[in-house]
């Protein structure tokens, strides 16, 4: 018998008890969707933060940090729970020393100039503007860091790096910071000045500064981490009054420096390595956009484990089903032996009945899982969806690549059960199969 | 005559130890090609285990069933399907065919065994359905035909890939007999004009002795060995009924 005469023979057979193979198929078909579904969310986080990543730019961007530092901080970031049994190692944030500094700048292909160490503002603050009466928190305000960062603006331009423009007070806002300054569109803020405000923790007096609007930076998970951008000058002017009361001399203690390092003569991993060979370490933009992943990736993981319950459900309704077909088709397995079919042939067809049954259950999992997750983008992004503002944010994400190895591996589970009943199905005598009433 | 078949100490035993049964003892027996044998007896005589073992669908105890010169116990389980498939055909009492596919689907199933093209197995079922003159019925529902017509489909079934010997296990079995009758004639019609050798298991007196040769079984043993003197010729006006003088004790 042909292959395709095999395939033909199966798929008809397995489609004689219509019912009993439909309500199989929806088994499978629970286990794959929920699979799928989940692989598709997946697939379309990661683009999503693979998109900002790369709309942000930054790949020349480096964190610069002691051994000690990074410890803790991966040990922070891996989420784990719960009290943390002491060790030296993890729980020291090491301070950079200005011989610290001074070695990393040494290191051939980081550039000395781009070093840049922020110290928080610390303290309370304010933005208001002329247009209107209320005043708004400011959440975060730094310098916009070393690197090639290209992040997503809305309107206008982020603030001038050249020397000549440091000497400005100019500030990038985030999305919606117009609007509630009593801006219609964010291009009407653009060269506005508006009012940023730091209180003084000694005297409750509030200083006020001026600062020029160059920029309103657009939604985006990665872009909104920013904040307000500031400008060296404006920087400069705020840190001083913000550290006035403290002694002669202080300096904050460095935890970590940013800068930039030669991408064109060294790898990601390279740099890396080099420093982590001078007795440091150091975080790139992946590494930190790492951490967004694992946090969807655990999600993912506990998803698909509930698919995967449910496919394992469904491998048992395979072997069932296969089961009772062996068993109703006794006398025509018999029938088959005695007319020359070999014991090998009766398995093949039994055990591409079981493929079949994956097959089906997945190709139309995939169906409606890609059906509904287009439905489900498609709603999110209308508006007044809750990712009308993220408009490249696929939430599902499906291609041949995530979609077609969850196919194969669930006509690969309905093999495996489906090598019971086959087994013995090709084990029939065939003169007792005949007799079998 | 060229012998077709060759048995030689043939022994069946089922079981083991103690509640081993013996169904067949030391059978010996030589069936010539275009020969119609008819083998007889009561059941539970170990007429049906001699037909299953030269069909090859069981294994002997002991001895050896050739077919065409070919000690059957030496090949290997592809040769023997093979050898199934192209040089037998089956007819069952019970009829056993698919009855939810067509008459069609039913004949071609050995053609479709033997990995035969889909072109070729529709030509050559529907040849063998023309044979059993049952075109007009080609693409209905098994299920839907009456027993008589249902036997011929077997038939069809059983001659499509031109076997050298059809086996058939009580054909009339089922039957009431004036179907019975067109389906013997239809059976003894290809073993007189196509030379196709029939071996027919049966406990029917009257179509045994339609045969050329008669194997009475009795407990295993073959009890006696009866060949027609000359050939017998069926033509339509023959009755299945009609007497043919025998000749005793050959071995």
């Amino acid at each position: 018998m042909k292959f395709f005469d095999l395939l033909r023979t199966a798929n008809h057979n397995l489609f004689r008890n219509k019912v009993r193979t439909f309500l199989t198929i929806l088994a499978i078909f629970v286990g794959s969707f929920t699979i799928i579904l989940n692989v598709g969310i997946n697939a379309g986080v990661n683009a999503f933060i693979d998109d900002q990543t790369t709309a942000l730019g930054g790949d020349n961007f480096i964190m610069l940090m002691s051994k000690d530092s990074e410890a803790m901080m991966s040990e922070q970031m891996s989420a784990s729970t719960g009290p943390q049994e002491f060790t030296e190692k993890t729980n020291t944030l090491g301070v950079l020393s200005n011989k610290d500094i001074e070695k990393l700048k040494d290191i051939d292909g980081i550039d000395a100039d781009s070093f840049y160490s922020p110290t928080p503002l610390n303290g309370t603050g304010y933005v208001t503007s002329s247009k209107t009466d209320k005043k708004y928190n400011v959440s975060n305000a730094m310098i916009l860091p070393p690197g090639n960062f290209n992040i997503p603006l809305a309107a206008g331009s982020l603030v001038d790096q050249t020397e000549d423009a440091k000497q400005k007070s100019q500030i990038v806002l985030p999305p919606d910071y117009p609007q509630a300054l009593g801006y219609e569109k964010d291009e009407d803020i653009i060269g506005q000045t508006i009012t940023f405000a730091l209180k003084d923790e000694f005297d409750n007096t509030f200083k006020e500064f001026k600062a020029e609007v160059v920029g309103v930076e657009a939604n985006g998970i990665v872009s909104s981490q920013f904040g307000m951008l500031l400008s060296r000058a404006l920087y400069d002017e705020m840190y001083a009054f913000a550290t006035k009361h403290y002694p002669e001399n202080y300096e904050a203690p460095t935890y970590y420096v940013m800068a930039t390092f030669d991408n064109t003569r060294f790898s990601e991993d390279e740099i890396k390595q080099i420093i982590s060979d001078a007795g440091y370490s150091a975080w790139t933009i992946n590494d930190m956009m790492g951490v967004i992943r694992t946090f969807f990736d655990v999600i993912m993981i506990v998803f698909g484990i509930f698919g995967g319950i449910a496919l394992l459900a469904a491998a048992i309704g395979i072997v069932n089903t296969l089961l009772m077909s062996v068993e109703e088709r006794t006398r025509e397995i018999g029938l088959d032996k005695a007319l020359g079919m070999s014991s090998g042939r009766v398995f093949a067809e039994f055990a591409t009945e079981a493929i079949l049954l994956g097959f089906w259950g997945s190709a139309v999992g995939v169906a409606i899982a890609i059906l509904i997750g287009n439905a489900t983008n498609a709603a999110v992004h209308a508006p007044g969806g809750f990712l009308e503002v993220f408009p490249t944010f696929n939430l599902f994400h499906f291609t041949v690549s995530n979609v077609l190895p969850i196919i194969l591996i669930v006509m690969f589970i309905a093999l495996i059960a489906g090598t019971a009943p086959a087994w013995k199905a090709a084990h029939k005598n065939p003169i007792e199969a005949l007799r079998y009433e | 005559m060229k012998p077709v078949i060759e048995v030689k100490n043939l022994v069946k035993t089922y079981g083991k130890h103690g509640s081993a049964f013996t169904a067949l003892k030391n059978i010996n027996l030589t069936i010539d090609s275009g020969e119609s044998v008819a083998i007889v007896g009561k059941s539970g005589s170990g007429k049906s285990t001699l037909m299953h073992l030269l069909a090859l669908l069981d294994r002997p105890t002991k001895g050896s069933v050739a077919i065409d010169g070919v000690d059957s116990t030496k090949l290997r389980a592809r040769k023997l399907n093979r050898l199934r498939n192209q040089s037998f055909g089956f007819v069952f009492q019970q009829f056993f065919m698919n009855p939810n596919d067509t008459v069609l689907a039913n004949v071609t199933l050995p053609l479709k065994i033997a990995g035969k093209r889909r072109k070729e197995r529709h030509e050559l079922a529907e040849k063998a359905i023309k044979t059993v003159g049952l075109s007009e019925r080609s693409k209905f529902k098994a299920n839907n035909l009456s027993g008589g017509q249902k036997q011929r489909v077997c038939i069809a079934r059983a001659i499509v890939n031109n076997p050298k010997i059809l086996f058939a296990d009580e054909p009339t079995g089922n039957l009431d007999s004036t179907t019975g009758e067109k389906v013997i004639k239809l059976l003894f019609d290809l073993n007189k004009k196509k030379g196709v050798t029939l071996i027919i298991v049966t406990h029917d007196e009257d179509l045994a002795k339609l045969c050329d040769r008669q194997i009475r079984i009795l407990d295993g043993k073959i009890v006696e060995d009866t060949k027609n003197k000359g050939m017998t010729k069926i033509n339509k006006t023959t009755k299945p009924t009609k007497k043919t003088k025998t000749q005793k004790g050959v071995k």
